[in-house]
This record gives C-alpha cells, structure tokens and sequence, in this order.
C-alpha cells in the first residue's frame, strides 16, 4: 500500500511528493507509468469526471494489463500524483466515460446500486460467479463476452482528439476484461477459452425516465446525430447536449450464461400409423394421437435440464406410415443444456421409450454425438436408398406372371397432395427392385417389396395419382390399383 | 392369416446372398441365415399385423383423399361436371358421367385447349408460387371437347390459379370415355384465396345430391 500524496496545486515539476513504500514489481510498473503521465493533463481529467482506470488505459503508453487488476482506483488516484479538491469524493463520482464501469460501479436487475467493496477484480468476479452458479451449469471452460452501451465511444470522443484515439488505445472491453479475467478463472475454478459455454456480460444504460423506461435504439440513433463532438484542442463547440454532465446512474449489469447446443443421434421406429414424425397443429388441434419429435425430445430434454429441443431426421414419412426394420436415423439438438447426461441415462431414457406401455415409437443406438453429426446426417444423401412394403389391392386377380417385375425408372411428377406448397416439376426416380408377394386366399390384395431412391412417393407409384406418375403400379399390370397401408421397412444410410 | 411366398423377382442383392450361402456353409453362415431368415418372417408378420379384414373393394385413392363436388347445367343445359377437392385445397376438374358429350355416339374424339386468348397447354408454371399460373374465375374456358356430332366448351368453375391441364388427353382422348374420373381428368386449379372457395362452394353439390338429382331427371 502506498501513501497518499499531499495535493500540491499548480506543482508542475511532474514528481510526487509521497512516497513509494511497497516494492511488488508488478504494481511497481503500474506505478511507474501513473507517475510518468503530465500531473496537468490528469488532474483536467479528473476535474471533468474521468476516472483513474479511464485515464491510464488512454493516455499511457505502457501496456494496460493483468497487473492492474489488483491496484484499487484510491491506490490508483495517489500514484496519478495530482489532487483534486474541488471535485467530489471519488467515491460517489461516475466516470463520464466509461460510465463507472472499469469502477466496478453497477446496478443489478433489480435496479439496486451495487458497489464493490474491495474496489479491484476479484471482488467483481466474486459476484459474477454467483450469478453464474445459479443459473446451473456444469463447465469447466468458459468464454467471456462483453457487451456495453454504444455511447461510451461518443463519450470516449467527446473528451479525447479523434486522432489520439485512433492510435492503439485499449478500449473499455479489453480493460474490463484485462481487469476480470483472472479472478474469475479463479473463483470459478475453470480455463478461460474460446469454449462452447459463453458467460456475456451486458451493461445497459439506465434510463433517465422515471418510470424504468429505456430508450429505443432508434431514439438513440436519432439523439447520436444531434451531438457534435466537442473538440478540446482548437475549443470549438456545438453541442447540442452536453457530454459532460454528471453521471448519476451507473449501468444495470446483467450476466447470461449459455452454452452451446449438444447433439444426441440414434435410430427410431414408429409402430403407430396415427404418429405423426414432428409436433403438428392445425387450429390448435392436434393432428394424431402424439409425435415421434416430442416423445424422444421430450425425453431427452429434462435430462439435458436444457432450454428447449429440435429435431432432425433423415428423411420423414406420412402420419399413416410405419417406420420398422433398421429404423430412421435421427438427431436432437438441446439448446443451452446445464449438463451432459451420461451415456449410462441415455440407455435408461432408451429403455423407457421402448418399454411404455403405449408403443408408439422405439429408439435405438442413443447416444451424445459432437460436431460430426451433420455429416453423419448427409453421408449418402443422393444414393439414400430407401425399402417398402406395401399392401396393395388390384382390380383384377393377381396371377403368376404379374409376379416378374423388373427395376425401371419412373417418371413423377409432383403428387397433388404436396403440390400446393412445392413446385410443380417432373421428377426422374429409379426403382432399384420390386417383388411381389402373394398373400395366402387372396387373389386381389398382395405385398409389394420395393426398393427406391430417395424422393420417390410410393403411394402415389401404386395408385398413379391419376395418371400423373408413369408408369404405376396399375399401367404395369394394366388395371386399377389400390394402396391399403404403408411401412418403412430399410433406411439405407452410406456405412449400414 | 397364413403367406405364401412367391419370390419370382430379379432382386440381385437377396438372391444370390441366398444362394451362395446355401452353398459355402460353414456353422456361423447356417446361422447368420437363419437369424435372416427369422427377421424377415418376424418383419413379414408385423407387416401384416394391422390388417384385419379386407373389404373386396377397398376405397379409391380419389375417394379417400378428395371430398367431390358437381355442378350442373353449368352455363348450358348436359353440361356437368365434377370438383374434386383435396385437402390441401387444390380442385381438379373433369367431366362428371352424365355430361352430355358422352351421350354423343362414338363418345369424345378431340380436345383442344386453345380456347379464348391462349392455349392452355402450353403454360408453364414454375415455383413454390406458381408464377405464370393463369388466372381463372368460374366461366373461363378451359377447352374444347369434340364428339362426331358436335364440340363442347369446358369451364373452370373455380376461381384461382390454373396449375396443370392434361396434357395427355391430347394424345388419348379415349381416357375421357373410358376413365373421366381419373386419368380422364382435364385440369388441377388451385383456389388463390379461401374466401373465394367459399363463395364458389355455394353453386355447387355434394355427391349425394348429384346422385339423386340425376337420378330423377333421368
């Protein structure tokens, strides 16, 4: 701790009066620069309302940096080695500049004035971090973001040459960030780097109205172009407000943590044909009795305690459609996740969808994925081959030689039933192979096999959409077809 | 309910798979087809599950999927025709069974839509917005059916976007005779606005209706 120095008005010879004591080479470096600055210069600024952090960040020339975190603003004053009498207690003064946040002078969300006691970093890191444990989150690295009121660079120019600022300064990001950054990796207990898990710090402007109301951006812009910067150097000035009132309301400080959405991938059977793949709504009515989306994201969520989910699947069928066979591949991304469940409740989540006594949908291969999954998602898009089974009934008796089918290409062209919302086109689809199944006493319904390439409509290939898919099922065999029902039986992804 | 397979496909993959294994049989192959061989009967009896009982003449897909409407004497006496509505609000439109040209002796024989200022068939719609869609309102002409006796005019009957006509009824004007219902079917109109749909329903009547008026007049 050093003494404080005597004010002495009107010296100019620019070296204190008081005396060093400590010797910590750190602070002694920062002591160093403060002492080095003009004593005339300084004490002008302090006059105006500048405070001590403000001042060395954008007059010296030495570097502003960790050291400076455990150098508290009186320390500060004594060293910058000019008294101020006629200007307030430094306690109460908010810097104009940067608007009393490198003093670590806030509000809360409450609108309650927060002021630290140990007036350095870790005394503001302290409360961060409890802000931080309570919103939840397990991490063990985090990225630091800060986020301020645009008018702290008016104010930065009201008080300063446009030119002296061009040149390297160290903005009021930096400094709080130079200032914050190691006592909160410390009280945290975490690394600090550019992670998935962000803690954004955002200092808002509080409002002059009484009523708590904030300005709109666009009132801002508006009252921006009203100000002419002031010019200390050559004095002229027409400014319409001045920037060079008081401060009497610090920022409102609020701390937000979020991390990263997580991905999740596995494979889903849909047992049900009156399933629909996601949440669909029509007038506030549910189409169907439950989703496949909901019932594994629904699943999922709670156990990620995350904010909300969304789905992906490879490919999608009807409501009225079975997805069996090796099932349909599928992600869930968790946005802004507390923690990472472990693979051992994911197989717990797995066994409880499959077991519930309704058997809508089943899930297998559960499990966390990290950023290649929408590789994993596109692998083999283009030569997706995809295999059905169809019930299909004829219009006349089915007999042996129907029975010889043979891949072919077939042409669609967009099925009535999605052409409202697509564009109506003529598609070229290959039918990989086809085999035809009798069923036992019944000449007019058999099992259609199929295997497709992917986009291909099966129900419009059997029953064609009247005459718009050539050629169908029933210009093969030349007579009317029918589909009955539906199912999925093979998703064919590029590895399986 | 039993199955009777018939496997008579060119499916390559299974086949041979098959085929081969039976030949080269070592312990853990035997086994590997057999547990096949169980998936697939397992996949087989799952499919066939929900079945329950198969009516000898199930529902069309038109019936099914679109709830029909008619309109006669649209504009001149005979002239019917249908209104099959989707449910995503698209209509295609055709001649109903007792159009008058049916009546005509050796049935339709040409179509032609090059009526009023253009030719029908050669529009071309593009996009999710369907640019270039004609716009229609109910009495636009939409074509010409000609019988040996005499030529009819076809009209939309729906106000909105002329998505699609038919163009294969160019070629083969018999599939109005033999399926007007269906493959005959003479355009695809998408209504622009539901309130126009509405107001366009009123002329119009059920199936239920139409069977019975015809019925009588007949």
């Amino acid at each position: 701790m050093s003494d404080e120095s005597k004010p002495a008005s009107g010296d100019s010879a620019g070296l204190l009066n008081g005396h060093v004591t400590h010797c910590d080479p750190k602070t002694r470096r920062v002591n160093e620069a403060a002492r080095s600055l003009h004593p005339s210069a300084v004490k002008d600024l302090l006059s105006l309302g500048v405070c001590e952090r403000c001042i060395l960040r954008l007059i010296t020339v030495a570097t502003f940096d960790s050291d400076l975190a455990t150098v508290s603003s009186s320390t500060l004053r004594g060293w910058l080695g000019s008294g101020v009498e006629e200007a307030a207690s430094p306690e109460t003064s908010i810097c104009i500049v940067c608007l009393g946040i490198l003093q670590f002078v806030f509000s809360d969300d409450k609108q309650t004035l927060v002021k630290m006691k140990s007036d350095c970093g870790s005394g503001h890191a302290a409360w961060i971090t409890d802000l931080v444990k309570q919103q939840g989150h397990e991490f063990d690295s985090f990225g630091l973001e800060v986020s301020l009121p645009s008018t702290i660079s008016e104010n930065e120019r009201a008080v300063f040459d446009e030119a002296w600022l061009q040149s390297e300064k160290v903005s009021v990001k930096d400094a709080l960030k130079v200032l914050v950054l190691d006592p909160l990796r410390a009280s945290l207990g975490a690394k600090s780097d550019s992670s998935s898990f962000h803690i954004r710090l955002t200092y808002s402007k509080a409002s002059d109205d009484a009523q708590g109301v904030s300005e709109t951006t666009h009132e801002r812009k508006k009252r921006k172009t009203d100000v002419v910067y002031a010019d200390e150097e050559n004095g002229s000035s027409c400014i319409s407000e001045n920037p060079f009132e008081k401060v009497y309301e610090p920022c409102i400080l609020s701390v937000h943590c979020n991390q990263m959405p997580i991905f999740f991938s596995g494979r889903y059977f849909k047992y049900s044909r009156n399933v629909s793949q996601s949440r669909w709504i029509i007038d506030d009515e549910r189409m169907g009795e439950a989703s496949v989306e909901e019932i594994i994201g629904g699943s999922i969520l709670p156990a990620c305690l995350g904010d909300s989910y969304k789905f992906h699947a490879a490919g999608r069928e009807d409501i009225d459609v079975r997805m069996l066979g090796s099932g349909r591949p599928f992600l869930i991304e968790v946005q802004n996740s507390r923690k990472c469940p472990s693979q051992q409740s994911l197989t717990e989540i797995e066994e409880k969808i499959n077991n519930s006594e309704k058997k809508l949908v089943g899930v297998k291969d559960l499990k966390f994925i990290g950023s290649e999954c929408w590789a994993m998602m596109r692998e083999g898009e283009a030569e997706k081959q995809k295999q059905y089974a169809a019930l299909v009934w004829i219009s006349r008796p089915l007999e042996e030689e129907d029975c010889n089918s043979i891949s072919s290409m077939i042409e669609l062209k967009t099925p009535i039933r999605v052409l409202h919302r697509r564009s109506p086109l003529e598609r070229e689809r290959t039918i990989h192979w086809m085999k035809l199944e009798k069923i036992k006493g019944n000449t007019h319904y058999f099992l259609l096999h199929l295997c497709t390439q992917a986009g291909t409509y099966i129900k419009e290939f059997v029953h064609g959409d009247l005459g718009r898919t050539t050629p169908s099922m029933g210009s093969i065999l030349g007579c009317r077809a029918e589909i009955i029902q539906l199912d999925v039986t093979d998703v064919k992804m590029g590895d399986s | 309910m039993e199955i009777q397979k018939t496997e008579v496909a060119k499916n390559p993959e299974t086949d041979d798979t098959i085929e081969t294994t039976k030949q080269n049989q070592s312990e853990e192959e035997v086994e590997h087809c057999d547990e096949q061989k169980q998936e697939e009967d397992e996949l087989r009896s799952v499919l066939l599950s929900d079945i329950g009982d198969l009516p000898l003449t199930p529902p069309s897909a038109t019936q099914v999927n679109f709830v029909s409407y008619f309109i006669t004497d649209f504009t001149k006496p005979g002239h019917d025709q249908y209104i099959y509505r989707h449910a995503n609000g698209l209509c295609v439109i055709g001649l109903a069974p007792t159009h008058i040209a049916f009546k005509d002796e050796g049935g339709i024989t040409n179509i032609d839509f090059n009526v009023g200022k253009s030719d029908r068939s050669v529009l071309k719609v593009s996009g999710k917005r369907k640019k270039n869609a004609m716009r229609s309102e109910s009495n636009t002409a939409l074509c010409k059916v000609s019988t040996a006796k005499d030529s009819y005019i076809v009209r939309c009957c729906v106000k909105g976007s002329l998505l699609e006509v038919n163009e294969r009824l160019i070629k083969q004007p018999q599939l109005l005779n033999s399926s007007a219902d269906r493959e005959g079917y003479i355009a695809i109109i998408m209504p622009t606005r539901p309130a126009d749909w509405t107001k366009n329903k009123e002329s119009l009547i059920t199936l239920e209706e139409y069977k019975a008026k015809k019925e009588v007049s007949l």
